[in-house]
């Protein structure tokens, strides 16, 4: 402390730290894999068999939630005063909503997994919970389209949790919740075929991975589109918003950013796309695309809180 | 609402003393590594003979349409009836919404109470007994004016209506109650 008043420690923009990005990240996971994996349902013809993507999702999906949430309670300054946060309620509040919706989201989720997961409870002894998933099986399609509904709005609610403050020029943008949601679908492809490819032993000639592959090209597309149009609403806002652009060029988020971000998120699995169709099929290289794909949305998560809260208007 | 109080920083007066922090700190019990107040020192500025200094007075503004409150998922960040931005220490989880959302940067999580805490006028202590603001109390200049702005009659009503005056970051919109009188070079002239 060499100033006459005081420490600035407290000061600092950045509040929110890598376990806020962590949370955000398996929120968006959570949401994206159970989206990919419900749509890819109702896309099949044959709704009588579970599919090894499906079944990746029913567990990705609440354990992504759970671990999200474990990560934002322990991050509270008052871990074990969480219980307010669910008894008292300010709509006006964007986290308020969020809370609404993970309420929701978390137990439908979970009885979701078991309908789909019936036949695999016995194998991981949790037979136990067979009967309670026949007993939901009736309202299937109900909770699947309350699912999905729910699942959409987590998506999307961890891009407005952080574009609700306008003290962030690089926050306070509206495409941000459309980025999280489509990342976070990304994030959601990739980890239900490592899921499928690993636990479920699936064949990579799959014809339901096929489909979803044949997603991930358009989803990383409109992800470049939003990235280009934050940047560009940045540059055109001018003042403190065309400033935080230097994120880009300057400091540690800038390597995590094209690294990251470009580099091993966009690049490595879009050359993938060049190789050969009999290599590009191998297990061992579709897991390694997804670990990057998954790698970039997780710097882009840190990209996004950190260069966003570092420049304030 | 029937009150509206604003405090006025008159930055052709104020010295950069510090003893308005000083004094803040031991009213509030502030805990050692945190600040309510701070008056920095920023500059010099302009060239030489004619420096001068900026004294930057950074403490909650008491915005009338505080992010902090609108962020607040609990409503421990609430405004009284008195129109003042508080905060409900046994309603906060610590999620620090709020400490990211204010545009100036002035809250922080109390060390001792875990809770979101930031300057309230010395709403609950000094206010309460009708006495001013423990800052304002002890500036040694009289740089601090402290008072309800609806009463036409009142010290800050004249100071803001005659003087000329700016406030911080408005085109956020957050309409800071802290209202500051900017520095004319050549010295003091009121
Ligand atoms: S006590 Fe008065 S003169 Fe001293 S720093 Fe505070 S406002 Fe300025
Ligand atoms: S200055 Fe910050 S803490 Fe104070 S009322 Fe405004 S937003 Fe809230
Ligand atoms: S830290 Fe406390 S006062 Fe601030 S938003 Fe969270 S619950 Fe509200």
């Amino acid at each position: 402390m060499n100033n006459t008043w005081g420490d600035m420690a407290q000061y600092d923009p950045v509040t929110w730290n890598w376990i806020i990005a962590v949370y955000l990240f398996m929120a968006g996971l959570s949401a994206g894999s159970i989206l990919i994996g419900i749509g890819l349902r109702w896309y099949s013809k044959d709704k009588s068999v579970e599919s090894a993507i499906l079944k990746a999702a029913a567990i990705i999906s609440p354990v992504a939630i759970s671990l999200g949430l474990a990560c934002l309670v322990f991050d509270l300054t008052k871990p074990f005063h969480f219980w307010l946060i669910l008894i008292n309620y300010n709509l006006s509040s964007v986290m308020s909503i969020g809370v609404l919706a993970l309420l929701a989201y978390s137990p439908i989720g979970i009885a979701y997994s078991l309908i789909v997961l019936r036949d695999e409870l016995p194998k991981w002894k949790l037979g136990f919970l067979v009967p309670l998933a026949h007993a939901l099986q009736p309202f299937r399609k109900a909770i699947e389209v309350v699912l999905f509904v729910l699942a959409i709005g987590v998506g999307a609610y961890t891009g407005f949790l952080i574009s609700a403050m306008n003290a962030y020029p690089m926050l306070n943008t509206a495409v941000l919740p459309a980025l999280f949601l489509v990342s976070g679908l990304s994030a959601g492809a990739a980890a239900n075929a490592i899921g499928a490819l690993v636990m479920f032993n699936t064949s990579s000639h799959d014809a339901t991975l096929g489909k979803m592959h044949g997603l991930e090209l358009p989803v990383m597309l409109s992800e470049m589109m939003f990235l280009f149009m934050l940047f560009c609403a940045l540059y055109f806002k001018g003042g403190a918003a065309a400033a935080a652009l230097a994120s880009l060029t300057i400091g540690v988020w800038a390597s995590v950013f094209w690294i990251g971000v470009v580099g091993i998120g966009f690049a490595i699995p879009l050359l993938s796309m060049l190789m050969p169709a009999q290599t590009r099929h191998t297990k061992g290289v579709m897991i390694a695309v997804a670990c990057c794909s998954l790698t970039g949305v997780l710097a882009l998560r840190h990209f996004v809180l950190y260069a966003g809260q570092s420049y304030i208007s | 609402m029937s009150k509206r109080y604003v405090m006025v920083h008159d930055e052709n007066r104020c010295i950069g003393c510090q003893a308005c922090s000083v004094a803040c700190r031991s009213e509030n019990g502030t805990p050692e590594s945190v600040s309510r107040l701070q008056v920095r020192v920023e500059g010099p500025f302009g060239d030489a003979p004619h420096l001068h200094f900026k004294y930057n007075r950074v403490s909650c503004q008491q915005c009338e349409n505080a992010p902090c409150v609108t962020v607040c998922p609990t409503g421990a960040a609430y405004v009284g009836d008195d129109g003042l931005v508080s905060i409900k220490a046994d309603k906060c989880v610590g999620c620090m919404y709020c400490v990211a959302a204010c545009p100036y940067k002035v809250r922080f999580m109390n060390p001792e109470t875990k809770a979101a805490d930031k300057c309230n006028f010395c709403k609950d202590t000094r206010l309460a007994r009708g006495e001013l603001p423990a800052c304002v109390t002890v500036c040694p200049t009289d740089a601090l004016i402290f008072g309800d702005a609806n009463d036409p009659q009142s010290d800050v009503a004249k100071l803001i209506n005659t003087k000329a005056t700016y406030q911080e970051k408005t085109h956020l919109g957050t309409q800071p109650r802290v209202y500051r009188i900017p520095t004319k070079r050549g010295g003091i002239q009121s």
